[in-house]
């Protein structure tokens, strides 16, 4: 496989990058992908070179997307301030932000733990301001059942055909629902889902904010569990296209793990996954129709993958379902950056010219795979947001109706 | 099974034309690209050419045509589908309201924010200098802080050149008060004209410096978007003709004409897949059949009946270069290169004289079909474009773009013919 070249002096200063980063175009205090990212590597390989503009990068991946010469830029800028971290404290903030697993994990082992912490989360916001994250910013609450709980509830039937599904911190703990539904796509399937309940956040919160080695500890965790299955061939998928860029192509650009290019190559998207059955003729197309129409976001992080927009095209096969790619561009969220407090303008304004799109369309559910991306996009255009697999599972259940 | 019509190779003019010929004729049409290809790079204006062999200026475009040797691109393509390109281009940028102006039947000499004159033949209509050749009083006009856009050292250059030399010129700034943070470039200056605080405001400090009927240089700074509402808004508030110059990278029209082309292309269903880094093809029987891309994670498979390579010669990847041969590494198609590569580069890199690797590429026939040594077809449903052509110097001769758009044209209409 390609590796990404690392290499800064493969930048030739083109400028493409500053053309289509997305904090540039929001706000001047950044320097742009091109000056923090390889320019300031090349001073950076030989001394310490500290660039405060550096913490404007949200690793949205833009910069990437648009190198005509493949240089991984916002990763980079990733290695860069995972340096500066290693000699200098983190503040409360970013360790909050970073370790949100942490905190849902505790929320969800104690009794009426999520409703307790969403109680106490809406109280302090005044006080998570103090600390420098937005009290406007859209934070999600807490599912009463984390979705490895309701797996576990659930009775699957058997298939020799099995998949692993790597649920992630925002489907496990804030949107269990999304994970049920791409069970039940599946099911539908004959593919029976396995999931390990001890596979640990992807790590892309951690990188974002410079936790390297926390983050490294995860990917080795992560591999370690999932490579005895990829080792048999057998898929590992994720609907949370954070989590899947991170767990294929972060673990390979940011560290050295063995025999993870092996285990990249069985990571599949959930619609990439689907749409590869479908070429293959064997997914099930036996879809109800939907007489609905939506808007579609297309995730920066599903862009990065090199694999076009498979939830879409899913969608494009279901009767009677019109869904209209919004291709308006960054939502600005990115993570958590939109969560901090001094950032949340700027995540605003980097994803308004989508919602202006969402709300000009005058529909009113907008469909997108990311779970953040549907947050910020709940929030600056008011809309409400479904995931690709929650329209793919009604579409077998209208069938079923029908039958 | 999912398969396309016509698969593009490369999302710069070159394919993006080549997808836009391609879906009007009723292809389903999946663009493959690696990055966002050089417009914002290399700039919106469309040269067709502008210099002779030997550096000498042509009397227009079309004149020019007459004088190529035999193995250059035009020649293969020949005048009528030039003039067809030409004509569909423009219908394009017309209907997506940026219509562009100029034919091959004129060189369009503008100015450069360095005060030289460049030669090219289409430009949007901000960069019209029929006024500015009209003018006795020229206004040049800068922007605080902005890099690369000095109206003393434009006004000085300007000033030596026969046409303009006979004109008085008069030095303006204006201040988008952008300075705070990190340098200015003329996209920031665009992005702070896009929204409409920051057209009030830039309207309001040139209303007080430029009086009306003023015909005035200016950096490209007259919005990203790819139409004329911001140009429009500020001529009619001041009453004055503005000309924006060809400018170092970021390129502002460059920005905007990509964005035009590929909303359009996207309207039509072209679908694009970013990040796709072709690494190999499969070939049967002497056509290809798919292409393959090399994931960091695994390889994807792309079925097609057709497909257009435009990924950019040397610095798309399209070719490569390797001690004593260049290869092409999707089809392995022959490129021809002097064995010795000493004779490849011309050492003294800023001279003045062309660099033969400019003109190394591969060899087509007038269907835009790659050729091997014999002259013979090598693979019946693989076109080749743009900068992997061989054969022109788009730096010395001043013809990048309009080789794009004419080879692009070329490439989809004999995918046409073909009934492929």
């Amino acid at each position: 496989m390609k590796k990404h070249n690392i290499n800064p002096d493969s930048c030739t200063a083109c400028t493409v990058c500053v053309a289509h980063c997305p904090v540039t175009a929001a706000t001047n205090k950044f320097r742009g992908p091109k000056m923090v990212g390889p320019a300031l590597e090349r001073m950076r390989l030989s001394q310490e070179d500290v660039e405060p503009s550096l913490e404007y990068c949200s690793n949205c991946k833009n910069c990437d997307i648009s190198c005509p010469s493949g240089v991984p830029i916002s990763t980079l800028n990733m290695l860069a301030r995972a340096k500066y971290y290693k000699t200098r404290k983190h503040s409360k903030r970013d360790y909050i932000l970073s370790h949100s697993e942490q905190a849902a994990k505790l929320a969800s082992m104690l009794p009426f733990g999520a409703a307790l912490a969403n109680m106490g989360m809406s109280m302090s916001r005044g006080m998570m301001k103090q600390i420098g994250i937005s009290d406007k910013a859209p934070m999600p609450p807490y599912a009463k059942n984390s979705f490895v709980k309701q797996f576990k509830a659930l009775r699957q039937q058997s298939y020799p055909d099995k998949v692993v599904f790597y649920p992630g911190c925002f489907i496990n703990y804030n949107d269990p629902g999304v994970g049920m539904d791409f069970v039940a796509v599946m099911q539908a399937n004959k593919y029976e889902v396995i999931v390990e309940e001890n596979l640990v956040c992807c790590g892309s919160p951690l990188v974002v904010n410079g936790f390297l080695e926390e983050a490294e500890a995860n990917a080795k965790t992560n591999v370690q569990i999932l490579k005895k299955w990829t080792d048999q061939g057998i898929p590992v998928i994720t609907c949370c296209t954070s989590c899947g860029l991170m767990l294929k192509q972060e673990y390979q650009e940011l560290f050295h793990i063995e025999g993870v290019e092996e285990y990249a190559k069985h990571l599949y998207d959930a619609g990439e996954f689907l749409l590869e059955l479908y070429d293959k003729g064997c997914l099930n197309t036996n879809f109800g129709t939907l007489k609905e129409q939506y808007m579609y976001h297309a995730p920066c992080h599903l862009r990065a993958q090199g694999m076009g927009l498979p939830g879409l095209e899913l969608l494009e096969l279901i009767p009677g379902l019109e869904v209209k790619n919004a291709d308006a561009g960054c939502c600005g969220i990115s993570g958590n950056y939109g969560f901090k407090d001094d950032k949340y303008d700027i995540s605003m304004k980097i994803g308004s010219p989508l919602f202006a799109k969402l709300q000009a369309s005058g529909l009113e559910t907008t469909v997108s795979e990311c779970g953040t991306c549907r947050l910020q996009i709940a929030h600056g255009a008011k809309v409400k947001t479904l995931h690709p697999m929650t329209l793919v599972r009604r579409a077998y259940e209208a069938a079923s109706v029908k039958n | 099974m999912r398969e396309n019509d016509v698969i593009v190779i490369g999302a710069g003019l070159a394919g993006l034309m080549a997808a836009a010929v391609a879906v009007q004729g009723g292809k389903k049409v999946m663009v493959l690209s690696l990055g966002a290809g050089t417009l914002t790079i290399g700039g919106g204006i469309i040269d067709v050419l502008g210099y002779a062999d030997g550096g000498k200026p042509v009397a227009t475009p079309s004149a020019g045509l007459l004088q190529v040797g035999p193995d250059h691109p035009y020649k293969k393509i020949g005048r009528q589908a030039i003039e067809e390109s030409i004509r569909f281009f423009k219908e394009i940028c017309a209907a997506e309201g940026y219509p562009y102006i100029g034919s091959l039947h004129e060189t369009q000499w503008i100015p450069t924010a360095a005060g030289t004159l460049k030669p090219t033949c289409l430009v949007p209509k901000t960069m019209d200098t029929t006024q500015l050749k009209a003018a006795d009083h020229v206004v040049v006009l800068g922007f605080t802080a902005l890099k690369d856009f000095y109206p003393h050292l434009i006004t000085e250059n300007l000033g030596k050149i026969s046409g303009f030399s006979n004109k008085s010129f008069e030095m303006m700034m204006v201040d988008p008060e952008l300075s705070d943070g990190r340098d200015v470039t003329a996209l920031d200056v665009a992005r702070w004209l896009d929204t409409p605080e920051g057209l009030k405001d830039c309207t309001e400090k040139m209303r007080k410096l430029i009086k009306p009927g003023s015909v005035v240089i200016i950096p490209p700074v007259l919005g990203t978007r790819p139409d004329y509402a911001v140009a429009d808004s500020l001529e009619q508030a001041l009453q004055c003709t503005l000309v924006e110059t060809a400018a170092v990278p970021p390129s502002i029209t460059g920005l905007r004409l990509q964005t035009m082309m590929v909303a359009y292309l996207k309207k039509l269903g072209v679908r694009f897949v970013e990040q796709a880094l072709v690494g190999r093809s499969i070939v049967e029987n002497g056509k290809c059949t798919a292409v393959v891309t090399a994931g960091i994670d695994r390889e994807r498979t792309y079925y097609g009946k057709a497909f257009i390579l435009a990924n950019g010669g040397f610095y798309g990847g399209g070719l490569m270069a390797e001690p004593g041969h260049v290869i092409e590494p999707i089809f392995n198609l022959p490129v021809f290169a002097p064995s010795d590569h000493e004779l490849w580069a011309n050492a003294d890199l800023f001279s003045s004289s062309p660099q033969p690797f400019a003109k190394i590429g591969i060899n087509v026939d007038e269907k835009m079909r790659p050729l091997d040594a014999d002259g013979q077809v090598a693979l019946d449903n693989v076109f080749v474009i743009g900068r992997n052509l061989q054969g022109y110097d788009f730096c010395f001769e001043k013809s990048g773009n309009g080789v794009a758009l004419a080879s692009g044209y070329q490439a989809a209409m004999s995918v046409h013919g073909e009934g492929n």
